[in-house]
């Protein structure tokens, strides 16, 4: 092996070297294909090991973040059965099955698939007093004292986005009708909040026990609805 | 050499880079229905399926952050070819029998083909390269993990229990035993070709 070869490589690449060096470095480069073939050798083994060992702990995360979203896509049952009581509930199906020998199933439940998701109003710049109110309240359940905020929030600012969180809190709070229109509204709409109205929509059927209704919206749901995975399951569950 | 045009879908390479779960899950909405249905068509099954992708998600990444991926293409066309052929290999190394392919004509692009070979070819070099790095001794191994993670070599010397000029000098004697192994092989090959 040719040791000084391949120190001068690295002090070259490090840039460690005088001016002088460094022309006569780079003029054997141009002069001697030999010396020029293993110097782009040596500089792609050190190319490989950064892209190896410098991007190992990215690299992990990205496997991680992959797997889940290859996961979800495919629907594995691992998953969504991660919750604890999903095993309690398919061995309690079982063991009915078992004892009344005939294909017991039970319909889906409202509770099961209500998982409202928390609202991030105020981390844009200004706050604003009463949407802070709204957003709090919101997130912390107390889905009656949410529901004036956005009403006067939404005389001024009629964003989607308000009237989305506004009709969640209607559904939570029993309120169907109102919580129906708001929905319609976002339904036949353009922005970012028509699947979920749509979905939605089908939460309010199911809260109702009206699993025709329920199975008919969900099927006009698109598939790139960013929670179809949920979709696909109430369906299944709905057979 | 020409100026390359860089695709729009450029963004799907930069996205993975990123670890950008978006962009992710954008991939496997639009470009992994059509592999799963490929794999499905011809022997495979789901499972072969995800694992195929999860694969060639995983090799772009690398490429991606070796910067060495560049779209001429549309994402599409490069993604699904890179998959088929991945499956290919695999359904001729599982199976001696003969496999009955059933192409669709409306998935051969030839501009696909040359970036997809690239691909292919840095998934070999990378598989070469990792295997002779496992035949360095611990020591090489070591330092140069240490100095690819950590950067600073007196650090590494710190860590190691010796001198800076120490792992500075043994750093590029075992990346010179690697150059040297991948010359020879490279030596080997076009030997072998001529």
């Amino acid at each position: 092996m040719n040791e000084e070869r391949y120190i001068t490589f690295d002090q070259y690449l490090q840039d460690e070297m005088t001016v002088e060096e460094k022309n006569s470095f780079e003029k054997q480069l141009a002069e001697d294909p030999e010396f020029a073939a293993e110097f782009e050798t040596f500089k792609n083994v050190h190319l490989q090991l950064e892209t190896k060992f410098g991007y190992e702990q990215e690299r992990e995360a990205f496997k991680e973040n992959l797997i889940k979203v290859s996961d979800k896509h495919f629907n594995k049952p691992k998953v969504i059965a991660l919750k604890p009581w999903y095993y309690g509930a398919a061995a309690a199906a079982v063991i009915l099955m078992g004892l009344f020998f005939y294909n017991y199933s039970q319909k889906p439940s409202f509770e099961d698939f209500n998982h409202p998701e928390s609202a991030y109003f105020t981390e844009r710049g200004n706050v604003e007093a009463t949407l802070k109110q709204a957003e709090t309240a919101f997130n912390s359940k107390e889905y009656k004292k949410a529901i004036p905020l956005f009403e006067s929030i939404l005389k001024e600012n009629h964003t989607p986005e308000i009237q989305y969180f506004y009709g969640v809190s209607l559904l939570q709070d029993n309120q169907i009708i109102k919580a129906q229109n708001v929905f319609n509204q976002l339904k036949s709409g353009t922005s970012v909040y028509k699947d979920k109205a749509t979905w939605n929509l089908a939460l309010v059927k199911l809260k109702q026990k009206n699993y025709n209704a329920c199975r008919e919206i969900l099927l006009t749901i698109p598939e790139d609805y960013e929670d179809y995975v949920e979709v696909q399951i109430l369906l299944r569950e709905l057979e | 050499m020409g100026k390359i045009k860089i695709h729009p879908d450029q963004k799907y390479i930069e996205g993975l880079a990123a670890n950008n779960s978006a962009i992710i899950q954008e991939i496997y909405k639009k470009f992994v229905p059509k592999v799963v249905f490929y794999i499905k068509n011809n022997s495979g099954d789901q499972d072969h399926a995800q694992d195929v992708v999860q694969e060639i998600m995983i090799l772009l990444f690398n490429q991606a952050k070796n910067k060495t991926l560049e779209l001429t293409c549309p994402f599409d066309a490069y993604f699904f070819l890179l998959c088929k052929r991945k499956w290919l290999n695999e359904l001729k190394k599982t199976s001696n029998k003969g496999v009955t392919i059933h192409e669709d004509v409306g998935s051969i692009n030839e501009c696909g083909v040359e970036l997809v070979e690239q691909t292919e070819q840095f998934n070999e070099k990378q598989q070469l390269f990792d295997a002779m790095f496992l035949k360095l001794g611990d020591k090489c191994q070591e330092l140069l993990k240490l100095s690819f993670t950590i950067k600073s070599m007196e650090e590494v010397a710190e860590k190691l229990n010796v001198t800076y000029g120490y792992v500075r000098k043994k750093k590029s004697l075992c990346i010179g035993q690697l150059t040297q192994w991948i010359q020879e092989n490279n030596n080997f090959k076009s030997l072998k070709n001529n």
